[in-house]
């Protein structure tokens, strides 16, 4: 029992490192091109349903995409300031990944809190089931049982 | 039996939500309004700076102290083509006002041939700028034309009208904003 705890412990740690590894960890040096094609692959084409900067070929996506060139090219701003200021213009709705501040944090945050509370409803029916062992019979139950063995007995 | 209470309680909560989400659904006022909400409203101006079709320069910034009406244009867009006479008006109107209002068309993926063969045919000698690759489209936020903004002497954006105009519309959005301004 204790054993099977530590391998779950194990495992859950495991795969908590790999995600903090995993979304925190830098992919190393881009080229120009690099950064143009990730900033425009999560900005939303204003003018299409659906289709981001990078593969839409709309007036406006071909203008925001050229204004990313412009100012990666200029090399004055990170990727968040020119990502902010797309935003600015066209507003909150042309970002295809929700930022995790404000309100929109909240797309971030509502899955895990289900996820953590149907865990922890899952342990709790778990548990439960668990203690509802079956009771051992009482002697009225075995007379019953005598009885019906005894007439099954009697008609063979 | 304690199980059943929440089952119950649980149900009377995504219920309750779910009735509100109707409610909300019938209540909401679908906006009707073609003046347009921007996170520049109130903000400064863009910093704009290009030339002229006919190679003057065109600099926003120097363009404070006036009041100044963008409007976002292509030739061959319908929406555009049908409010360019009420434009027309409103530049002959502004133009006999002495505190009246500059207006700039800003030339939205089209040729500067096409542009001048249009103003030619349909009138307005307003300035017609330039906008290699949407960049002055970008720093507005603009997506479809027409567009119509209005930026005050002190230089902040004061309103966006997207789609057609509607006749007296750009006039009366003008005078009420001249109205209440206060430098």
């Amino acid at each position: 029992m204790k054993t099977r705890r530590s391998v779950w412990l194990a495992m859950f740690l495991l795969v908590a490192v790999l995600l903090v590894f995993g979304s925190t960890r830098t992919g190393g040096p881009q080229t120009q091109q690099d950064r143009i094609d990730s900033l425009t692959a999560v900005l939303a084409c204003p003018t299409c349903s659906g289709e981001s900067v990078f593969v839409s070929r709309a007036v406006a996506a071909e203008s925001i995409r050229a204004e990313v060139a412009r100012q990666v090219s200029a090399g004055l701003r990170t990727d968040e300031q020119i990502l902010s200021y797309i935003e600015q213009r066209f507003g909150g709705e042309v970002l295809l990944v929700p930022r995790a501040t404000g309100v929109d944090a909240l797309v971030w945050a509502l899955p895990v809190a289900a996820l953590v509370f149907s865990i922890f409803l899952l342990y709790s029916a778990f548990t439960k089931w668990r203690g509802n062992k079956p009771e051992s019979p009482t002697s009225d139950d075995e007379q019953i049982v005598a009885r019906a063995l005894n007439t099954k007995t009697d008609e063979q | 039996m304690k199980s059943n209470n929440l089952v119950k309680i649980v149900s009377t909560v995504v219920g309750v939500v779910i009735a509100m989400f109707f409610v909300v659904l019938v209540v909401a006022d679908p906006s009707q309004d073609i003046v347009a909400r921007s996170p520049l409203l109130g903000q400064p101006a863009p910093a704009v700076a290009s030339e002229t079709i006919d190679g003057a320069q065109f600099v926003l910034e120097r363009r404070k102290g006036s009041w100044v009406v963008l409007n976002f244009f292509n030739s061959t867009c319908v929406p555009c083509i049908n409010e360019h006479d009420l434009l027309v008006d409103f530049a002959d109107t502004e133009e006999t006002n002495p505190n009246g209002a500059e207006i700039y068309t800003i030339i939205n993926d089209d040729s500067s041939d096409a542009v001048r063969g249009f103003f030619n045919k349909n009138g307005g000698d307003w300035p017609k700028v330039k906008d290699d690759n949407g960049a002055i489209a970008v720093a507005f936020g603009v997506a479809r034309v027409p567009e119509t903004w209005i930026i005050d002497p002190n230089g902040l954006v004061r309103l966006r009208i997207t789609g057609e105009l509607s006749p007296g519309l750009l006039s009366e959005q003008v005078n009420k904003l001249r109205d209440g301004f206060t430098s």
